[in-house]
């Protein structure tokens, strides 16, 4: 009997995986409306309104609006999407009979994070273009904390997803559950209007939750203000107990 | 059993599996040559899933081991899916991806695939490389599956369920494929509830009910343990006299029900039992001989019926 040398799926495999996942994406047109269409509706809405300077040459589209709609793409694909394909997998078996190919599970988290990525790269770059040639806006006062904001808060939303897969018995309550934490995160976080509305705990628990401290956390880079300590460890504690939670619960079959 | 000294490419030793209170899996035990076509057969329920799910690695044996090509499933199970092709049953692919698509992709896990172009056309699918797996049928989905199980060259293959919701050609269609698997001198373990298929693929077969091996052998040797060769059942119109056929060396049991008659023996029992019948002068309406099928032999050994319509239902 000879020896069975190891080989580990390279980058054909990552590929290959990459490719499929983003072709079912963009076969799937209703899943790709609400990331892209909705946060548009909100940009064209508000921005009618948003061209008071509130200082720093930047107006209310730019430290207020654009933030706010760049959060909702990405929460909408990391917290709603991602775990209803992940659930979808699980329901069906897809994992099951990935499971017995030499493609590991991680092959498919990675390749469903990046497919992600590129469907949150695609929705705001969307609404950036759009809020630039037709509404002016204008590029953050500090583009790297803004870009390092940003990215922080996608790992900190991916990290609720995984959170929402992992507790999701059926691709169904995936999204439904996913939706609930979407729009708690939301609501708490600004995404209905100002936080002054909301009762004081509620404001200063939203305030920390991914949602209201990665749009803050961007607001502020946006206007050339001083990030919130705040906004960055609530955002941490995120990727941190997301990880946690999921890694605990999360199952493939 | 270390790997350098087997010519087995599967070995179980006394696999136990419970799910709750339920014994799933008892002292399962049993070895499969290289280059053998290898059949579990069974009812529903009988363990066979379980069985080719523990060979698989996919679940944790409570006690026991099971070595593919001298790999330790649990432990060794990067490098044994790069050699173990595995058909599930029911498994479903992702709805919105072609035929060509999921073939190339799971070709891409492995070091060297078959080629997409070569492996659709052998699974009979051609035709529909380019159509979705939500648009294929039963039939055309089960296929797809099995290639998807041979895309990485594999040297042992687990088939659960081959042929189950295919139609009489797409059947003899897979029996092929799997005859050319036997050609290169791949490794086939075969769960099937099918009498047939079994009869027809497998070299040796292993006989599951209720969580055990109740028989194991070619499925010819089964059939002798069925404990008779031939079977002649006929009607009259009128009566056979009572200890006519019982006297005859040939028979071993009678049945009768109504006018109705089944006798079960050895050597040339219809001519036996037509002489006799016909010397004492019983009129047969209708007769109809034939030999013991590893059907009959299941029975024998396990006191129930397989019922391959019934189960299909279910």
């Amino acid at each position: 009997m000879t020896e069975v040398p190891l080989h580990r799926p390279g980058p054909r495999a990552w590929t290959a995986l990459l490719v499929c996942e983003l072709k079912m994406v963009s076969r799937d047109t209703a899943g790709l409306i609400v990331p892209l269409g909705l946060p548009m509706i909100i940009l064209l809405m508000s921005a009618s309104q948003g061209g008071r300077v509130v200082g720093n040459g930047r107006t209310v589209l730019d430290v207020y609006v654009l933030p706010l709609v760049f959060t909702m793409v990405v929460a909408m694909t990391a917290v709603v999407n991602m775990p209803s394909f992940l659930a979808y997998y699980r329901r069906t078996g897809i994992l099951r009979r990935l499971g017995v190919t030499p493609a590991s599970p991680a092959l498919v988290l990675v390749a469903q994070v990046v497919a992600g990525a590129l469907q949150m790269a695609a929705g705001v770059g969307a609404a950036w273009l759009v809020a630039l040639l037709a509404f002016d806006a204008n590029a953050p006062a500090r583009v790297g904390p803004a870009l390092g904001v940003l990215a922080l808060t996608v790992t900190a939303m991916y990290a609720v997803g995984m959170v929402v897969a992992a507790l999701a018995p059926t691709p169904n309550s995936a999204i439904a559950i996913g939706l609930c934490a979407f729009f708690a995160l939301g609501a708490t976080g600004g995404m209905f209007g100002g936080r002054d509305s909301l009762p004081e705990p509620l404001a200063a628990i939203g305030d920390r939750l991914p949602f209201g401290a990665g749009s803050q956390a961007l607001s502020a880079a946006w206007a050339g203000a001083p990030i919130e300590a705040g906004s960055l460890i609530g955002l941490s504690v995120t990727v941190v107990v997301g990880s946690v939670v999921s890694a605990a619960f999360f199952r493939w079959e | 059993m270390t790997p350098t000294t087997s010519s087995f490419a599967v070995e179980v030793d006394r696999l136990h599996k419970r799910y709750g209170p339920k014994v799933a899996v008892e002292e399962v035990s049993l070895s499969v040559a290289t280059g053998e076509i290898f059949g579990i057969l069974g009812r529903n329920g009988a363990g066979k899933t379980t069985t080719v799910e523990l060979i698989a690695g996919l679940r944790k044996p409570d006690r026991g081991a099971v070595r593919v090509l001298g790999l330790d499933v649990r432990r060794d199970r990067a490098r044994l899916r790069q050699v173990l092709g595995v058909q599930l049953q029911n498994a479903t692919l992702p709805s919105a991806l072609t035929v060509t698509e999921l073939v190339r992709l799971f070709g891409s896990f492995y070091p060297d695939p078959l080629p997409p172009g070569e492996l659709i056309e052998s699974v009979g699918l051609t035709a529909s490389g380019r159509t979705r797996f939500e648009k294929l049928s039963g039939g055309q989905q089960q296929r797809l599956s099995i290639a998807l199980a041979l895309v990485g060259r594999p040297r042992v293959v687990i088939l659960d369920e081959l042929t189950t919701g295919l139609d009489p050609e797409a059947r003899r269609q897979m029996w092929a494929t799997v005859e050319r698997l036997r050609e290169s001198g791949v490794t086939v373990l075969l769960v099937s509830h099918a009498m047939e298929e079994v009869e027809r693929l497998c070299d040796r077969v292993a006989l599951l009910d209720a969580g055990r091996v109740v028989a194991l052998d070619s499925p010819s040797g089964l059939v002798r343990r069925a404990g008779f060769a031939q079977r002649v059942t006929f009607r009259t119109a009128t009566p056979v006299p009572c200890g006519l056929l019982e006297g005859l060396g040939e028979v071993e049991r009678i049945r009768a029900d109504g006018d109705r008659v089944t006798v079960e023996g050895h050597g040339d029992l219809l001519q036996a039992v037509s002489v006799a019948l016909v010397r004492a002068g019983v009129t047969v309406t209708e007769t109809r001989s034939e030999q013991a099928t590893l059907d009959d032999a299941f029975v024998a050994l396990t006191g129930h019926r397989l019922d391959p319509e019934e189960e299909r239902v279910r």
